[in-house]
This record gives C-alpha cells, structure tokens and sequence, in this order.
C-alpha cells in the first residue's frame, strides 16, 4: 500500500477525521473552516526526510477477548496466531506431567474447586475479588510465547494497536497496559475500539455489530464510526456452553430435557469443559425460524427453500442418530443424538421463543428481541442505516445457521410489530381510532424509513419548503455520492474486529487513545482525562509527526497535553 | 498414586519488582480480599498462589548475569535474533524475508493438517504411467501428472480437499495461488485458463474476492482510493503532511493560501463513501446456510474438524474436514539472550542451523547451589511414598556449591506452610558455609578425602544419627547436607465447630481437594552471601592502588520453593 512515499500526503486532516476510528467530533467542525497557516510542529516532517523510510516499522495488533488473543503485524490479512487460553497456560515452567500417560483423565482433579471453565478465560468481567496480576502474568506469558514462536520478533520496541471492547473493565485494561508497558518496552499502545473496527472491516461507516461472544453478546450501534448506544445480554459462548454441557450429561444419561428440567443444575464433572465445547464447535447448529420473512428478500430466500426440501428432510424433524464419542466420561461412551436434537442448545441460549418478551430480565433478552428493540431505541435515521448494516462477529456468529436465525427473527418481529416503540391494546386501539389520527401520512408501516433517496432531488427543489435541506443537496451533488442503502433489513460480512484494526493501522488512521510508555509508567490509569478534556488537535498532530519520522521525535509535542483512554473512561 | 520425585523451584527476582509497582500504580482494583496480603511486605512467599506459576522456575531454566550478579528468568532477559530456520528443510530465512513472506517456510515443507506429520509431495497416478514409461524407454522423466501432498502417517491427501499441483516445485506459491485467487488483488485478473499451468481448485474462478485475503486487500485498496480522492484536490489537505518543498504541491499550497478558498469547494470531494460492490472487498451476508446444516447431518462428528485442527490451521474458519488446509511448517529462531539492565550477553547459540552448541551460555546453575531433596535413610523402614500426616517426617537437604568461593547460606522458612492445610517445617540448621569448589585438585585427593568422610561417618552411624539443632548433618567438600522436619498437615477438610469459629473469621473453605493441593511444598527463602574476586573493570582501578587481593563482598537473595512429597490422604 503506502509502498509508495506519496501515499502520505494523503493523510490529510480532513479525511483523516472522517474515518477516525474513535469517536471523537471536536475535529470535524474545525476542518471545514477557513485555510489557515499550518502550525509549526507539523513541518519538522520536512526535515526528517531520511528518517521517513523508517515509518514502516512494524505495529503489532492485538484482538484481546475473554477467551482468545489475536496477534498479527499490521497489514496482514489473518492473525499470525490466534490462542485460547487454557489450562495448560497456566503451569509452571518445566511442569511435564501433561506427557504422562492417563493426564487425560485425570481432569476431574484438577479442575476440582475452580468454577466451570475458569482456568479457560483470560479475566472475569466481573472483577471483584480478581487477581488482575495473574490477568497480567497470564497475558505476559502468552505474549511472550506468541512473539517468540508466531511473530519471530526480538525484543526491539515495537507500537501496539489493542483492540478492545468498549465495556472492557478499566481493572482489565490496567492490567494489561502496565504488562505491555513495563515487559515488552512498548514505546506506544494505541486503543481502538471493536465494534468499530468491526465496521471497518466490513467496508461500511455505520452498522450494527452484534457480537456474540464468550461471557455476553453485545449489540453496538456504530454509526459513522461512532458508537452511539450498545446493549447487552447474557446469552452467549459461556450460556451456550452450559447448556451443551446439560444437553451432553441428559444424553448420557438417557434422560429427556423435560424430566431434567426441575433440576437446577447437572454437576460439572460429567463431561469435561474442553470436550462440551469441542462439541459446541463441532456439532451444534441452528433451527430456522418457524414462519420466514414474506417480504423482505423476496428474491432470493424463498426458492432455495423450495429446491432444498424437495429431496431431503428438514433437518428440524430429522431424527437420524448421529454419533457423538464423549472420552472425558467414565466410562467413555459413544452417545446417539438425533439430529434435530443438536439444535437445542442453541434454541434456548439464544432464543427461547416458547416464553413470552416479559418474562426475561434486562441482562438476558434473546438475541432477536434485543437487536429488535436496540434498533427501536436508536434514531430515525441511525436506525436507517444500522438496520441495512447488520454485521455479525464473535465466536458464536459460526455456528451453523445462527445469523440466519437472528436475521429472521428480526425480520419478522419487525413485520409484525414495524418501528412503533409504543406497543399494546391501547396503543392499537389508539391507531385504529380514525378520530384521533391527526397526521394522516404515517410513515412508519413496514419498517420503511422516509429515506433521503427515496425523494427525487429535482422534485424537492420544486416543491421547495421543509423537504428542501440544502446541506443535503450539497453532499448529493458530490461525485464521490452514492445513495446509502438504507432502511431495509440486511446482513454484511466483516473480516473481523482485528482484520479492521490490522486495516487502520496500517492506513494510519490516528487512534483517540494513544498512551505512551513514559506517561503511563509515571501517571498510570489515574493519570487519564476524559476524552473530551483531551485537546485532540493536538494530539493528533503529535501523532502525526511521530508517524511521518518514524516515532524519532516522539513526545515532542505531548508534554502539556492531556492523554486519555478513550471509551474505556477516566478514573 | 503416581511416584513423586522432590523438586526445587526457583523464583526469579524480577517478580517482586513487577509486583509492587503493579499495585503501586494505583489501579482501582476492587481486588480488596487479597490486598490485605498484599500490602504486607514482609509476608511470606506463597507457592500456591495462582501468580507463582509464572514466575517459578527450575534453576535449569536460569541464567544469570555475571555483572549485575542477578538471576535471568526468560521474563526478564532481552532476545536478539541470530538465525531464522525452517525446522522442517534447515534451511535459513532472511529476516526481511519474513517480513515479507510470512513466518511460514515457503518451500515444500508442510504438515499434515489432520495430524502433524510431515506431508510429501506425491504424484497422483505415478504407478501406471511409471510401469508404461519404463516399458517404453528406460530414461523416462519419472512420474508425471497432478501432484498432490500426503501424509505418510495417516493417508490424508490434499487431493481429499481438491488441491492438486500441476508441478512437485514451489507447492507453496501454487498453494497461495489456489488459496487466495491469482493476484492479491484478487477481482482484476481473471484466471489463466491455459491448462498446464494454473493450478485447479474447485470454485476457483469466482470473480469476487473469494478468500479472506483478497477481500482484504480489495477493501484496502478501497479505503486508500477514497482517501486519496478525499483529500487529493483539497488544496489543504494535500499541502498538510507534504514539506517537500521542490514539489509542485508546495506551491499550489502556498498559492491557495492566499488565494482563500475560491477554488476549494468544486473539486474536493469531503464524503468517504462505504464500500457497496464485492471488488471493494464489501459483501452481504450468506444467511442461508441449509447446505451447511445437511452437511453437518451427513458427514456427522467425523465429518467436522476437531478444535486442535482448526487451531493449527493458518487461517480461521475451518469447520468441515474438507476444509482443511495443508499448514506450512512455522519458522523457528535461534536468539541470543542479553540481560536488560547491563547488556551482557547471557546466553548465545551458534548461528548455523545445524549446530545446536552454544557459544555463551551463562546458566544459573553455575553460580548459585542446587538443592537435591531425599528423606533421610530411616534404618529398618522403607522410605515411605507418601507422607503421612501428622507424623514428623525428616528430609535432608543437599546444598552444592558450584563457585569457586565458599558461600555463607542463611535459610528461612516460614514456620508453618501457606494455604489450606498448613504443615509445620523446622530447618534445624539455617544458617551454614558450604566450601568452595575447585577445579585445581588432585583426583587422589579427592579420593582420599571421600574415603575419610566415608570413615567419618561409619563413625557417626554407629552412635546413631546427628539430627541435632544448629549442627550440619553432613558436609563434603562442596557439598552440605542439613535436616528439614516437616509435620505434614492432614488433609481432612471439615468445617470448624461453631463454637470455635470467631466472629470476625471469615468462613473457612470447604471446597474439596485442588489440583496438587497434596503436595507439600516448602517456601523457603534463599540468601547467599560470599566474597569474590573484584570483576574486571574495578581491577584496573583497585591495582594502581591498592593490593589485588581485595575481595569483594557479594549477596544474592531469592525464594524458591522445595516439593516434598505428597502427603497421604486416608
């Protein structure tokens, strides 16, 4: 890409800060005004001309989860690594006994008196009573052994980008910065934020991110590459897991999910954690909704429907054996499932549509119905975007027929209900009343939004008066415009929150938070601002002129100023 | 019970250090149950705790700097590279090479995705033709034909997946060509439909940016035009970051500065727009995933790749067996190892691939004493294999001294052992000297001093054994023996009476028996002081004036932690 010297010019301010990766609007406004003299530090570039050939130093870029670590050099496509933790992280150096015969089955011991799985995550996101220097030792150990044998890099200092979920716990965060900082002479660690690389990486400025992970699925509205609102539930990976494990144990034991239903909890020695999500992995997939869409995608789904049944069952009501061979078991046993069966599990972590909407918590919501009211809560015209923007990622998005899943239902609840966040008998009832419509144009039915692209410009203009805005007309007259889809139901593929971050460090595009080595080692997390304290011109600028010479003349202009953490928050 | 062999593990310095500041940075870690530990410095080491995983060591993991006079744990050295090498071919990589090039041997050198066995490079229909060719003229060129990768350990063929190679050479390249579409442009250059030589792939000739790779690069190629476009006509943004001041760009810079903003508005384009068509690298969801799901039924739990497959493979995603790729064996590295404070070099190999010396190698077993554990021999009574609880039990400690100056050893232990079930140790000698070892004696001496020790001591088992407070059990040359008495706990895990439980204790843990939460382990904290020669740089100073023998006072202080044996559970 920026093989070529002259790529660099074109980071210029103003495009710099539309694809800004954090959420910054300060800079915006200030780039439209008039030319004035470009200040002083920025020119030191000009003399460092030799030293731009240095500029192509190597950034590291780090995906960290509960669960897994993403490692890569910016610019590449993959993760040179991508690692689990698991409990053979946490041994001690020269502890061999994982060689001896019968460790296998030895599980039950060593797991005993930890809580299911724990020795399988990085950190709690709960992080009471939390030891964050083991989340650090663990982090260091992997990351040491990741550089080592993955990345072939020696211990040079070398810039991070870290990519984190925005409700990432400032504990967590802490940890792992002071453990990047003080054993890998990290000169600077930048911050981006997931959802945001997420939408990055799928191509689109705003989208809504569903990411099904490990201990929570997140909804994030991003929406030109700001996070506008998220919501949260507990049904992901750790969810989905434990009813693996229940639906395994119930099979074993040949007994049917409704007799096992009044007990609460099977124990969790059965079937060992490591084997419950091999299966999870490996064997799980995801009904289709029981009624489809009608109207949205009518070109496509419908007729592969139709051609797909004709010659084989549907697998909801396939009730073939399929063989499942359990060793972590005593004794290890080959276990017949039926088919339709494996759908289960995922039936009731993420849905659950035998219940009613009411019956569940804030922190559980189905998957659907979150997503459904996320886009509710949002905005007109971010709900227009984001609902065309759909972009799933996580770990659980790859099981088998689960976006479909979402897709669908969402669709459908959209049908039945459209976007009218006022709900029940008496709201119908006040609709239908023909008396009380005041406004006779609704707009809202069918989840059609009032689109910009719908009004024809030339009629607008002609009709003259509110339906005229002319900064639309502006930004329509561009060469670069195109009409945004929008308000339609739709799904996008993204590479994923680390193909996005390895994407814009490597295009330079400045990170909010950038927290330099020095300044955390004397000020720590207290030391951080709040975003909006942060002077983010002139941050920027330091960034900038560390990147154009290649970090020689680093800290320059950053003395003064205030540093922040971004989304991650001030103490 | 498996045999429990002792061991001794040594915890490196640097762990205290990284510790303190850890909490001296005042992060608002609601961490309050183990901040009360914490903050008391004088508490003793626990070897249980989940962090002294990672920072203990065998002392053959060691190394040590010889000017700080400091412990090296590889947390705490500084690595160089000396030698990149497919483990697979030796044969040795640049490093720009693989920056460019991945940290993958691009030769032949692959492992077998279903297994890790190395994979050969093998002709698909290499039996008939051979027998025809040799029939016909005995110079015939070999095998021909598709070629394809198999395992030789478990018969998987990259043919199973549909790769086959049109030539045995470069499988990597044509592997690449396969796997991420002709260029790394991926949609421009459609494929050469010329036979023999674009390799075949099944659905390889989709237009789009099929593989994860080519998206990538499309959605990047994407994302730099658009900057480009937004910001190449906007007079000031294309001066911002552009100094040269021979360039042209200079002076249209300078121009529309004072010219204002006349010009600006017509030719600058200030939206970014998204990425709207598969050659931007944007594509929509396949939500319909039926074909998967009857997949899934009809290749079933064979059919699907198990977790450490799908872990091995280069890029994620893997779900089905036919999925697998062929994984090109990692580089590997040879590196040299400097302490970080000093630079020192600690540890350096050869730098051919093929030689597995090394040429520096400071090991830490050079310069502090190792410390080998044995019950002491109990006459009439075999050495029992595990300890019983609450039976005193004796254990000799052997301290080895491998440097030539005698050390002053000062243990301390605490007097009970952390954790849930707390033993009772005593070192009843704590404090001793261990002489000095030599490599300037005569073999007959030796001999003969080792005689007389063995005299010595037939003397002493006649009046039974010296256990004796303050007093070495045995002493060589080098070497001394002292006696540690243990009482093991018993590992009886019941709930204290209520009656004795006080108000403000918090409830005692009853969760049952952890991983090695058996074994006894004694934390026990290290000091050696001894005196040595002045290092090198200080001779040159001390010489002018004063005599040279002037030795120097050196200490070195650290914990380690001594398995004992498993305590018996009845």
């Amino acid at each position: 890409m920026a093989s070529d010297p002259d790529a660099r010019p074109t980071l210029a301010h103003r495009s710099v800060s539309n694809i800004r990766a954090g959420g910054q609007s300060s800079a915006r406004d200030s780039t439209s005004g008039a030319p004035h003299t470009p200040l002083r530090p920025l020119s030191t570039s000009a003399f460092g001309s030799p030293s731009s050939a240095r500029a192509e130093e190597e950034i590291i870029v780090i995906e960290l989860g509960c669960r897994k670590l993403r490692v890569g050099f910016a610019g590449d496509s993959t993760p040179k690594r991508i690692v689990a933790f698991d409990s053979e992280h946490d041994k001690r150096a020269g502890d061999y006994r994982a060689w001896e015969p019968g460790y296998e089955h030895d599980w039950r011991k060593r797991t005993a008196g930890k809580a299911w799985g724990s020795d399988h995550e990085l950190c709690q996101l709960d992080v009471r009573g939390q030891d964050l220097g083991l989340v650090g030792d663990k982090l260091e150990r992997v990351l040491r052994d990741t550089f080592t044998r993955y990345l072939l890099v020696d211990s040079k200092p070398r810039r991070i980008s870290l990519v984190l979920p925005p409700a990432a716990p400032l504990p967590i965060l802490s940890s792992t910065l002071s453990t990047l900082f003080r054993n890998f002479q990290i000169p600077t660690i930048s911050l981006l934020s997931s959802p945001v690389m997420a939408t990055f990486a799928a191509g689109v400025r705003s989208g809504l991110v569903v990411d099904i992970g490990w201990n929570e699925t997140v909804v994030t509205a991003v929406y030109e590459f700001r996070e506008v609102q998220t919501w949260r539930t507990v049904r992901a990976g750790k969810k989905l897991l434990e009813e693996t494990q229940n639906f395994l144990v119930n099979a074993l034991q040949g007994r049917t999910a409704e007799s096992q239903a009044e007990e609460a909890s099977t124990p969790k020695d059965i079937v060992s954690f490591e084997e419950c999500e091999e299966v999870a992995t490996r064997m799980l997939w995801c009904k289709k909704s029981e009624k489809t869409p009608k109207q949205s995608n009518t070109e496509q789904l419908p007729t592969l429907h139709e051609a797909d049944e004709s010659d084989t069952p549907d697998p909801a009501e396939d009730a073939t054996p399929t063989p499942i061979r359990l060793s972590s078991c005593k004794p290890s046993k080959t276990i017949q499932v039926p088919f339709s069966q494996l759908a289960e599990p995922c039936e009731t972590t993420f849905f659950e549509t035998r219940y009613a909407p009411a019956c569940f918590d804030d922190h559980e919501l189905p998957l659907h119905l979150l997503i459904y009211r996320g886009l509710l809560q949002l905005p007109l015209d971010v709900r227009a975007m984001c609902m065309s923007r759909i972009i799933f990622s996580g770990g659980c998005s790859n099981i088998i027929g689960l976006r479909g899943r979402i897709f669908d239902e969402v669709s459908l609840l959209a049908q039945e209900k459209g976007w009218e966040p006022i709900q029940g008998k008496g709201a119908d009832a006040y609709r239908n009343n023909p008396k009380l419509k005041r406004n006779p144009s609704r707009q809202t039915k069918e989840g059609s939004i009032p689109t910009i692209s719908q009004t024809d410009p030339s009629g607008a203009s002609g009709r003259g008066g509110l339906n005229v805005d002319e900064v639309e007309e502006h930004i329509r007259q561009e060469k670069n415009y195109r009409t945004p889809v929008q308000g339609v139901l739709r799904a996008i593929d993204t590479l994923g929150p680390w193909c996005g971050a390895s994407m814009a460090t490597q295009l330079k595009v400045p990170a909010l938070a950038v927290i330099e080595r020095d300044i955390w080692l004397q000020q720590g997390v207290n030391g951080a601002s709040r975003p909006n304290e942060v002077d983010v011109q002139a941050q920027q600028k330091a960034q900038r002129q560390s990147m154009g010479t290649g970090g020689l003349i680093r800290g320059q202009g950053n003395q003064a100023t205030n540093w922040t953490l971004g989304v991650w928050g001030a103490v | 019970m498996a045999s429990f062999t002792p061991y001794t593990y040594i915890q490196c310095p640097c762990f205290d250090l990284s510790n303190q500041t850890r909490h001296s940075d005042g992060s608002p870690s609601p961490t309050s149950q183990d901040l009360p530990e914490d903050d008391d410095e004088d508490h003793a080491f626990d070897p249980r705790s989940p962090r002294s995983n990672y920072s203990l060591y065998p002392l053959e993991y060691l190394l040590y700097c010889v000017d700080c006079h400091q412990i090296r744990c590889p947390r705490c050295v500084s690595e160089e590279l000396v030698t990149i090498y497919c483990p697979s071919c030796l044969f040795e990589v640049g490093s720009s090479s693989v920056k460019t090039e991945g940290n993958r041997c691009t030769r032949s050198c692959f492992q077998c995705p279903v297994c890790i066995g190395p994979l050969a490079v093998q002709s698909l229909e290499s039996a008939p033709e051979a027998s025809l060719l040799s029939a016909d003229n005995a110079s015939a060129s070999g095998p021909t034909g598709p070629w394809a990768l198999t395992c030789s350990y478990c018969n998987w063929s990259s043919s199973e997946v549909g790769v086959k190679f049109d030539k045995p050479q470069g499988i990597f390249a044509q592997l690449s060509k396969l796997r991420n579409g002709s260029s790394n442009t991926g949609a421009d250059v459609p494929l050469t439909s010329a036979g023999d030589v674009s390799p075949t792939k099944r659905d390889a000739n989709v237009p789009e940016p099929e593989s994860t790779r080519a998206r990538f690069s499309a959605l990047r190629t994407f994302y730099q035009s658009q900057l480009a476009n937004s910001s190449t006509g906007s007079s000031m943004g294309g001066g911002m970051g552009d100094y040269g001041f021979s360039s042209p760009a200079a002076l249209t810079r300078i121009m529309s500065i004072y010219s204002g903003s006349t010009s600006k508005p017509k030719n600058k384009a200030t939206i970014m727009r998204e990425a709207d068509v598969p050659n931007e690298g944007f594509r929509t969801s396949n939500l319909d995933e039926s074909e998967a799901i009857s997949k899934l039924r009809a290749e079933g739990y064979d059919g699907t790749v198990t977790m450490e497959q799908a872990a091995s493979q280069v890029e994620e995603g893997a779900h089905f067996a036919d999925e697998l790729w062929p994984v090109a064996s990692l580089l590997r590295t040879k590196r040299a190892k400097r302490c970080p404070a000093c630079r020192h070099i600690l540890s350096k190999p050869e730098a051919k691939v093929s030689n597995t010396r090394w040429r520096i190698r400071l090991v830490a077993g050079n310069h502090i004493p190792s410390v080998t554990i044995k019950p002491l021999p109990n006459p009439g009574a075999p050495p029992p294999s595990a300890l019983a609880p609450l039976k005193p039990t004796q254990y000799l400690l052997t301290f080895k001294n491998p440097m030539f100056d005698s050390i002053k050893v000062t243990l301390a232990t605490p007097a009970t052992t952390p954790g849930r079930f707390s033993s009772k140790v005593t070192i009843l000698c704590p404090q001793f000297t261990v002489g000095a070892n030599s490599d300037d004696y005569d073999l007959n001496e030796v001999l003969k001093a080792e005689d007389r020790d063995q005299r010595d001591r037939r003397r002493e088992d006649d009046g039974s054994h010296q256990v004796e407070a303050g007093k070495v059990f045995e002493r060589g040359r080098n070497w001394v023996s002292i006696v540690v008495e243990v009482i093991p706990a018993s590992l009886q895990i019941q709930p204290t009476p209520s009656i004795l439980q006080k108000a403000g204790e918090p409830e005692p843990d009853l969760a049952p028996l952890r991983e090695d939460e058996d074994i006894l382990e004694i934390p026990m904290f290290v000091r050696l002081e001894w005196e040595s020669e002045p290092s090198q740089d200080q001779v040159g100073v001390a010489s002018s004036g004063k005599e040279k023998d002037a030795k120097e006072k050196r200490e070195l202080a650290y914990w380690s932690v001594l398995g004992i044996g498993r305590i018996s559970q009845e």
